[in-house]
């Protein structure tokens, strides 16, 4: 697409070029006196037609060009954001939402005027400064050595202002962030300024940032104040050279007033490229840093890579001596941990915060990647299954439920998209969000919000659960996903989950003994390590750590 | 969508947004005669050349006298026009730019001082759009558009007078020239505003696609949703695509247009000058200023595309920026009338607040009330807890008491008063209610715990060591001036809570109101807080909203809320032999947080 583009742009330089010699011969003819109107007439004609290609030919490149920097642009993106899902959670954990964000936005539009506006800019303005140098250095030898004296002047001050510009305008975009993070930081602190009755300080710090910003665009005005007034004056400048020299030769006879006239015209003609030319250079740069930010992103590896496996996830889940730790950290957050889940069973896990029970189940479907050769489901290594088929199979409600801000019907239907009004009734009911129905003010059509913020935490965690249910796994993992529910109906809702799971795969991590008895058997974790593991009859025989949790729950049980 | 919003009424935006030109009359007062005097000095170029070409090139004799003076004069026109292109650039810059403080600040205090349900209910990322990006399109437009928008009136006024000074004729031609320029500059207009608008809905779907999807990848690839998360993406950017390259093309077809437009009224003044210069009625330098004239006559029209760009955004930001401004939601200031002399002192020196519920009903929303007449006091110096389950309305009470909120019936009473007759620092400054999710300010230790106060070194140390602060403080390296990083994440929760009691402490209210972190804290963290809470209570009217065992049993009383209503209160061992709601929640609460 941009050789069709810089076609046109040639098209139209020479064209722009011509239209001087043409107003040079119409006036040499009408300085010479004696002329035919009609002449004059058919150079009037050919300007004219040629004005419709030049506006023609300045649509065509637009077209070519900045279509193709657009679509360039566009890829781009796609590119960036298909990439991006692929890699694991850990990645996005290290990195500001807003900053991941400004490679969409400040980094693509970058790139956009790089692969736009810089080559139009560049073959413009070589081509335009090429052909008028020519023409005036052949045609009109004995002046041109004085008037191009101011361009070199030019280009090189657009070079040198194009630096200092960079320069202050990045100093200014880093107060303009700053500013924008301490307006974020305030409204996220409003109640401890509130509290405090310390908004007014807030005022002040953000005035002074914001001082600082004025002043820091107040320098970058003096002297992108001066830029465009200084290209007006140097041209005219090159006007002034011509009216000077240009003027004693016509006197001298040596130039034609057409030619006067036509060099006139080329001088107005130079200014743009050779701005343009500054501009290029700024613009190829900023393109080439915001490229490698983007290609930051795009080399770094989807490190979870998709098993070649096509069998079906289904069996018992085994898990054989699994440590894992944080990349980087010293501590191991699991460490040799074995145990089997025969399939069709329940299982309970218990611990303390920080013992490692979601990093557990996040091993499962491999949201975080287990060591070759510890997670087995039906005797093959997790890593083995096509990615896709094995999240698909196992099931996980994530502590934080996040929502989309769509209607909480298609949060509940997030998996599958189309689905009967019956199923929704079916998983409302199993996670008890049925009971709120009556508060949602479009019903199951009612928008979440932002994140889900209309709907309080505990409506958010069981819409969740029901987004999670209708997927119906193979194994379905609860991890502690009920935190904001208050106890009665976390065992109601946790009866019923086992209730309809029977016979299936499902593990839940819960700090509440009474739901727990009701699973196969559970799994109690204490720094990492499985300290004990059985049926809830045998664990609270033994003395430990599950025994003195059953306890102090079981007055309250008792009290029911 | 909410960020295109452009149909609202424009002058009156205008007229608004020009209000705020009133401060700096001065500057565009000067700004304007630097205009006019430099728009002269550029439109004098092509007469001073017209006129040497005519009297000493052409003249008989020729006179290089005469020329030499020409290009003196033009070489100070030139200067002159540099100097006040300039000083015109940056007065108005000046006054953009002040303008642009003003209503950040303004637009800053303004959104602080309304109510924390309004707050709320807003997204954080939103309001930083308004006060950050929004003020900066409007800047832009009063430094770049405004002073040239009259530029170029004048410009075009100020070349038309010349072509007629020079030449009636063929000043009328170029005038029949103006009309189809004038048409396609207003089809422009609306094409423009229309793909303007387009644009924009697309740019601020994909931006809120992308950050919703970015923040949301887990559950993307809990699902195994990537396929169709992709297609809605790759939709999402076909559509901006498609109104970009259609916005694009309005622009594509303008500029050529305007361009073309010139040139053939370049053509006509040669076909028609070589006329009249035929007749002898034409010299052949006005003809020859004349082809530069044109050009400096469409120049700003070809300007108008960008300009008009930047208006359309200043014009949407302006309407989003004053939505915030004139939208009030506040705590009102007293709602009673307000007995004399009660804002200064509201408790006597050494004496502590005594504070009274009396048949408070509360509810957030409409239809779903809260607290449903809780009725309760404290006495002076007494710790009361308050526990209940999620749900029952204990957080409630502390945003009632500091009137983050106001009762929707029923009275508080604190040393006696309706605190609805206080002045709200007043009040706030008796009443601290202390959140435990703790929130620092990126800065220093000491500005998190000054928060802009002057305390002296020994109230700050009194404070540290009060709160059991000084241990961890001796530990870094710049003790009180160790700089903490956003959300202060360069220290541990425990160290963090310490920092938040030292505040509270030094900061010193009368009475406290803490809600406890409901999160499971680390043993490491409820070690610190052991040591630091005790101290903090100590000589204070305190309200604590309790979900921690030692917590409950520090206080002299406790009071437990079910559902809207008081349902027991008493002390612990009182409360543990009536096997009510209370010992039920001990076993069950706190068996479970472990």
């Amino acid at each position: 697409m941009y050789f069709p583009g810089l076609i046109c742009l040639v098209v139209t330089d020479a064209g722009q070029l011509y239209i001087p010699q043409l107003t040079k011969t119409a006036i040499d003819m009408v300085a010479s006196g004696g002329f035919l109107l009609e002449a004059v007439l058919r150079i009037a004609v050919i300007m004219i037609i040629l004005s419709v290609l030049i506006a023609a030919g300045r649509f065509g490149w637009r077209f070519f060009i900045g279509g193709s920097a657009r679509k360039i642009e566009s890829g781009l993106r796609e590119e960036l954001f298909s990439h991006l899902l692929r890699l694991p959670p850990d990645f996005y954990e290290k990195r500001k939402t807003g900053d991941m964000m400004a490679r969409f936005t400040n980094d693509m539009n970058a790139i956009r005027m790089a692969c736009g506006m810089a080559v139009v800019s560049l073959v413009d303005g070589i081509f335009m400064a090429a052909f008028i140098f020519i023409i005036l250095f052949s045609q009109y030898p004995l002046i041109a050595g004085w008037i191009v004296l101011p361009f070199p002047v030019l280009a090189f001050l657009v070079l040198g202002f194009g630096r200092i510009l960079g320069r202050r305008s990045k100093l200014v975009q880093e107060g303009f962030s700053a500013l924008s993070a301490m307006v974020q930081e305030i409204f996220s602190g409003v109640r401890v300024l509130k509290t405090f009755t310390r908004e007014g300080w807030a005022v002040e710090k953000f005035a002074d940032a914001n001082n600082e910003y004025l002043s820091r665009t107040m320098s970058l005005v003096r002297i992108w104040g001066l830029f465009f007034p200084l290209i007006n004056f140097l041209s005219g400048l090159t006007a002034l050279l011509l009216l000077w020299f240009g003027g004693r030769e016509v006197i001298a006879g040596t130039l034609s007033p057409g030619d006067f006239a036509a060099v006139l015209s080329y001088l107005s003609l130079l200014v743009w490229p050779m701005m343009g030319a500054g501009f290029t250079i700024n613009w190829l740069e900023r393109g080439a840093a915001s490229l490698s930010r983007i290609g930051e992103f795009l080399d770094a590896e989807p490190s979870i890579k998709s098993g070649l496996s096509e069998q079906p996830v289904s069996g018992a889940i085994e898990v054989r001596g699994l440590s894992s730790r944080w990349p980087g950290a010293a501590e191991e957050v699991l460490s040799d941990i074995s145990f089997t889940i025969p399939e069709g069973k329940s299982v309970g896990i218990l611990g303390r915060t920080g013992s490692g029970k979601s990093s557990l189940v996040n091993l499962i479907p491999r949201l975080y990647d287990p060591p070759p050769g510890t997670i087995f489901i039906g005797g093959r290594d997790v890593r083995e299954y096509g990615l896709e088929p094995l999240r698909r199979s196992v099931g996980l409600v994530l502590q934080d439920s996040f929502l989309f801000s769509q209607t909480i019907k298609q949060n509940i239907g997030y998996a599958d998209g189309d689905l009967s009004d019956e199923m929704i009734a079916d998983a409302a009911e199993f996670s008890t969000i049925d009971r709120d129905l009556k508060n949602f003010p479009f019903g199951w059509d009612t928008m979440v919000g932002e994140r889900g913020h209309t709907l309080s935490g505990g409506q958010k965690q069981r819409v969740a659960i029901s987004r999670a249910y209708l997927t119906d796994p193979e194994i379905l993992i609860f991890d502690d996903c009920l935190s904001a529910v208050d106890s009665e109906t976390e065992s109601e809702i946790l009866r019923q989950f086992l209730e309809k799971r029977k016979g299936r795969t499902s593990i839940i991590i819960s700090n509440r003994t009474g739901t727990l008895s009701h699973t196969d058997f559970i799994l109690v974790l204490e720094d990492g390590r499985l300290s004990a593991s059985g049926p809830h009859e045998q664990l609270i025989e033994a003395k430990g750590f599950y025994r003195d949790i059953y306890k102090l729950q079981q007055a309250e049980d008792e009290r029911r | 969508m909410k960020d295109d919003r452009t149909n609202g009424n424009k002058p009156e935006i205008m007229k608004k947004l020009l209000f705020y030109l009133r401060p700096y009359r001065f500057y565009v007062a000067v700004s304007f005669v630097s205009l006019v005097v430099a728009s002269l000095a550029e439109l004098l170029v092509p007469v001073l050349i017209q006129h040497s070409v005519d009297s000493n090139i052409l003249g008989t004799p020729p006179n290089i006298a005469g020329l030499g003076t020409d290009c003196l004069i033009l070489l100070t026109l030139l200067f002159l026009g540099l100097g006040a292109s300039f000083f015109q650039i940056y007065l108005m810059s000046a006054a953009g730019l002040g303008i642009m403080k003003t209503l950040r600040i303004q637009l800053l205090e303004h959104t602080l001082g309304q109510s924390l349900s309004y707050l709320g209910g807003r997204p954080v990322g939103s309001l930083v759009t308004r006060i950050t990006n929004d003020v900066e399109t409007i800047s832009e437009f009063f430094s770049s558009v405004v002073m040239t928008l009259i530029k170029n009136f004048f410009v075009m006024a100020g070349v038309l007078g010349v072509l007629f000074y020079l030449d009636k004729r063929l000043a009328l031609i170029t005038i029949l020239t103006l009309p189809p320029a004038i048409i396609i500059t207003l089809l422009f207009r609306v094409r423009a505003g229309d793909a303007y608008r387009r644009v924009r809905k697309g740019v601020s779907a994909i931006n809120a696609f992308l950050s919703e999807h970015i923040s949301g990848i887990k559950v993307i690839q809990v699902f195994a949703r990537e396929k169709r998360t992709m297609a809605e993406f790759v939709e999402n950017n076909n559509k901006l695509l498609s109104s970009n390259l259609s916005e694009m093309y309005v622009f594509a077809v303008f500029r050529p247009l305007i361009a073309m437009s010139s040139t053939i009224s370049l053509a006509l003044i040669i076909y028609f000058g070589a006329g009249l210069n035929q007749a002898g009625v034409l010299s052949l330098g006005v003809l020859i200023a004349y082809l530069d004239l044109i050009r400096k006559f469409y120049h700003p029209l070809q300007q108008l595309s960008e300009q008009f760009s930047i208006m359309q955004s200043a014009m949407a930001g302006g309407e989003r920026v004053f939505e915030l401004l004139e939208t009030e939601d506040r705590i009102s200031e007293y709602s009673r009338d307000r007995p004399a002399g009660v804002d200064f002192c509201l408790i006597a020196e050494g004496r502590q607040p005594a504070v009274e519920f009396a048949d408070v009903h509360f509810a957030y929303k409409e239809g779903e009330p809260v607290l449903k007449g809780v009725s309760f006091s404290v006495a002076e110096g007494e710790t009361l807890a308050i526990v209940g389950y999620t749900g029952a309305g204990k957080s409630t009470i502390a945003n009632l008491a500091a009137r983050f909120y106001d009762a929707d019936s029923g009275c508080i009473r604190i040393a006696g008063r309706d605190i609805r007759e206080l002045p709200l620092k007043t009040l706030r400054r008796t009443v601290q209610a202390v959140q435990q999710d703790v929130f620092l300010f990126s800065g220093t230790i000491r500005e998190n715990i000054c928060l802009g106060r002057n305390f002296t070194e020994e109230e700050l140390s009194a404070a540290a060591d009060t709160a059991r602060l000084s241990p961890v403080l001796e530990k870094l390296e710049d003790g009180l001036d160790y700089h903490l990083s956003e959300g202060g994440t360069n220290l541990s929760g425990g160290q963090r809570q310490l920092i938040a009691f030292a505040r509270v402490i030094a900061h010193d209210p009368a009475m406290l109101i803490l809600d406890e972190a409901t999160a499971s804290i680390d043993t490491e963290t409820e070690k610190l807080i052991q040591t630091g809470l005790g101290n903090l209570l100590k000589g204070r009217t305190a309200i604590v909203i309790a979900h921690r065992l030692s917590t409950i049993s520090d206080a002299d009383r406790i009071l437990v809320l079910s559902s809207g209503r008081v349902a027991e209160s008493g002390s612990h061992s009182e409360l543990m032999a009536a096997d009510g709601l209370y010992s039920s929640l001990y076993n069950l609460q706190f068996g479970r947080d472990l």
